[in-house]
């Protein structure tokens, strides 16, 4: 039974996602700065008005709805799911008023693929976008990687009764510490040490390729950015192969397998348990399926000759398998090579890859190496209870920061998301075919969406139907936030209609 | 004489026919991003002519220099300018108030080059700044800032309220 939604409900909601679009709002100032910084005035002047007004929404949603109560489990996973929506919109305005997105629709899709850290694009003549709109492209993906709700946790709503359930709503459901604020702040000093150090070598490798100074670190910051979060943006069209640099390939593949770890796993190695690296059920996961995938990718592209030699083979090869693993979605060959030189089997390679992706809590999105992990022990269990004498009690067990038994509860949960991921994989890749769009690029591009890649074989352009595009935001959506809190959201809104219907009858 | 007339008039029509088909068939086609991506087995090796306005920046390296040209929208590609072929200077490169010099390269397509470990790119064999760049304008609405201030003196109003006595107008602990 669906319990009734009362007016106390909507001030929790209202309030907290009130507080959120705050957090927004105050985040556009860095493009504003970045703007001002390089003279380019208009754009400051955009940014600007785009702040006002995403603090303006913020501030009278927070005022007329404030309330002193904690957001209880149903409310958190609402606010979750609608403040990302929110945040979608408003974040929006800078893209529109660029003059770089042909409709709102447009900029909405940039933006909820900038917070889901997906990577896919609609904005034109990303060439010659300002710094500012740059460097907003790339902050929405690094927050949005940690989380908006995160951010909102550390500086605005601090350890509120409901704030761990508004962690577990956005998807991050990792106890490093006791206390919620804690773990917000962990993840923010985790994110910023390596957004130092990252800027810092990718801005070195810039200037050693023949970069200006005044902008390699600049550029270092987005690559970083993209990389750690697994967002997959870059500032200019040609993606990594801007650059034209091993280097800085080699080091972007490091932080996006280290964005693709799990938060408690950073923590606990942070903390000294450097073990559990080696013992840890995703990385044991993440390291198999990697191997699985390339050795695929390896056969495709040999049978089809596509690479002169083993080292174009491996540099091209692997990037762009540990860029499909990991979710993040960077790319140092050009998108219609997947369909006229990777073909199929690359392509399903790839698709494989991106569909599983990276660890749970972790800046990623897919499967997650965790369920695959999971299912797998479960399925090993399963037949070991069988060929086991019938009074042999048989338990499986996996191993992440300690050791855990394995429940059929804990499978079946695993099971579940596994086949909703696959749903959305689905309904994204009919939706396509539906357009005239051939089968193996839909699910290419679905699952790309999905799993929050950014990987793109073509078919998403400025010129794709709408109704693709509203399919692709959703799997973006739903996909980030790991469906609960969105069905939640569906439930809540339902709730809400059928309370409005009972008052009308009553009245 | 009317024999001869004709015979110069077939040798003058002869040679304009020829000689411009066999100027063409000598000058490298004209490409585009585009068509080297999808045609990209066609283009292999062959000799090409690109034209697009450099991006903001001018790689050099040790054995030569990286170019970005935009060609379109979000397209470009990578031109390798070895240290035996002379660069013109670029005198404007792109960036969000420059619009950079436009050049146009002769140059070999590979579509997954053994030099550079499989990239897809041109390496030139001439080089020649076809148009020079300029500023660009990216003027300040005005709508834009008398927006900006209104919505200012509003958000200024709504934060009075907000700050102005917190809590005292909070909801009652009523259980949901």
């Amino acid at each position: 039974m669906v319990r009734r939604v009362w007016k106390e409900d909507f001030r929790i909601i209202g309030y907290y996602t009130g507080l959120i679009t705050i957090g927004v709002g105050l985040l556009m100032l860095v493009p504003m700065v970045t703007s001002l910084v390089f003279r380019e005035w208009e754009s400051a002047v955009d940014f600007g008005l785009s702040i006002v007004l995403t603090l303006l929404v913020g501030y009278v949603l927070a005022l007329v709805s404030r309330t002193k109560n904690t957001p209880g489990l149903t409310h958190a996973m609402v606010i979750a799911a609608g403040s990302w929506l929110v945040a979608m919109v408003l974040s929006a305005v800078p893209y529109v008023l660029s003059g770089h997105a042909l409709s709102l629709l447009d900029a909405c899709f940039d933006t909820m693929s900038g917070y889901t850290t997906t990577g896919l694009f609609l904005l034109q003549d990303l060439d010659h976008i300002s710094q500012g709109l740059n460097m907003w492209r790339h902050l929405l993906t690094y927050v949005g990687g940690q989380g908006i709700v995160v951010l909102a946790l550390t500086f605005l709503i601090g350890s509120t009764g409901g704030a761990y359930k508004l962690m577990v709503g956005e998807g991050k459901d990792e106890k490093l510490v006791p206390n919620v604020r804690h773990i917000a702040v962990q993840i923010w000093r985790i994110s910023l040490i390596y957004l130092l150090i990252g800027t810092g070598v990718l801005g070195i490798l810039a200037i050693v390729g023949g970069m200006k100074p005044q902008l390699a670190f600049f550029h270092g910051a987005y690559i970083f950015m993209s990389a750690w979060s697994t967002g997959g943006f870059a500032p200019y069209s040609q993606n990594m192969q801007y650059y034209h640099s091993l280097p800085m390939e080699t080091v972007s593949m490091v932080f996006m397998v280290l964005g693709s770890f799990n938060f408690a796993l950073h923590y606990a190695v942070w903390t000294g348990n450097r073990r559990e690296i080696l013992h840890n059920v995703e990385i044991v996961s993440f390291t198999i399926t990697v191997l699985t995938t390339f050795s695929l990718t390896c056969l495709a592209l040999m049978q089809r000759g596509v690479y002169p030699n083993a080292v174009a083979l491996f540099r091209r090869g692997f990037f762009q398998l540990l860029s499909a693993h990991t979710t993040t979605g960077q790319s140092n060959i050009y998108a219609r090579t997947f369909v006229r030189d990777w073909g199929s089997l690359g392509m399903l390679a790839l698709t494989i890859a991106m569909a599983i992706g990276a660890s749970a809590a972790s800046t990623g999105g897919g499967f997650k190496g965790m369920r695959m992990g999971i299912i797998f022990k479960g399925i090993v269990t399963d037949i070991r209870k069988l060929l086991s004498p019938e009074r042999a009690i048989v338990v499986g067990h996996y191993h992440h920061i300690r050791d855990n038994t394995l429940t059929d509860g804990t499978v079946k949960s695993a099971a579940v998301i596994v086949v909703l991921y696959v749903l959305i994989y689905v309904v994204g890749a009919v939706v396509g075919m539906a357009y005239g769009y051939p089968m193996a690029d839909t699910f290419f591009e679905s699952v790309s969406a999905g799993s929050n890649t950014g990987l793109s074989c073509g078919v998403t352009q400025a010129t794709m139907p709408t109704l693709l595009k509203i399919v692709y935001i959703v799997e973006m959506w739903m996909g980030r936030l790991e469906f609960l809190s969105v069905f939640t959201l569906f439930g809540f809104i339902a709730a809400s209609f059928r309370g409005l219907k009972r008052q009308k009858v009553a009245g | 004489m009317k024999g001869r007339v004709a015979a110069c008039v077939a040798v003058t029509m002869l040679l304009l026919a020829l000689v411009p088909s066999q100027t063409l068939a000598e000058e490298p086609p004209l490409v585009t991003t585009t068509q080297l991506v999808e045609q990209s087995a066609t283009w292999d090796g062959k000799t090409v002519s690109f034209k697009g306005e450099v991006l903001e920046d001018v790689l050099a390296r040790a054995d030569g220099t990286w170019l970005n040209l935009s060609d379109g929208n979000n397209t470009a590609m990578g031109i390798f300018v070895p240290k035996t072929v002379s660069m013109p200077t670029i005198s404007w490169a792109e960036d969000y108030r420059t619009i950079g010099d436009t050049v146009l390269v002769t140059g070999v397509f590979h579509r997954a080059c053994v030099e550079h470990e499989g990239e897809t790119d041109i390496h030139a064999l001439s080089v020649v700044v076809v148009r020079q760049g300029s500023t660009k304008e990216n003027p300040i609405h005005r709508d834009r800032v008398v927006w900006l201030v209104v919505l200012a003196l509003a958000l200024a109003v709504v934060m009075w309220f907000y700050y102005r006595k917190p809590g005292e107008n909070l909801s009652p602990h009523e259980d949901p």
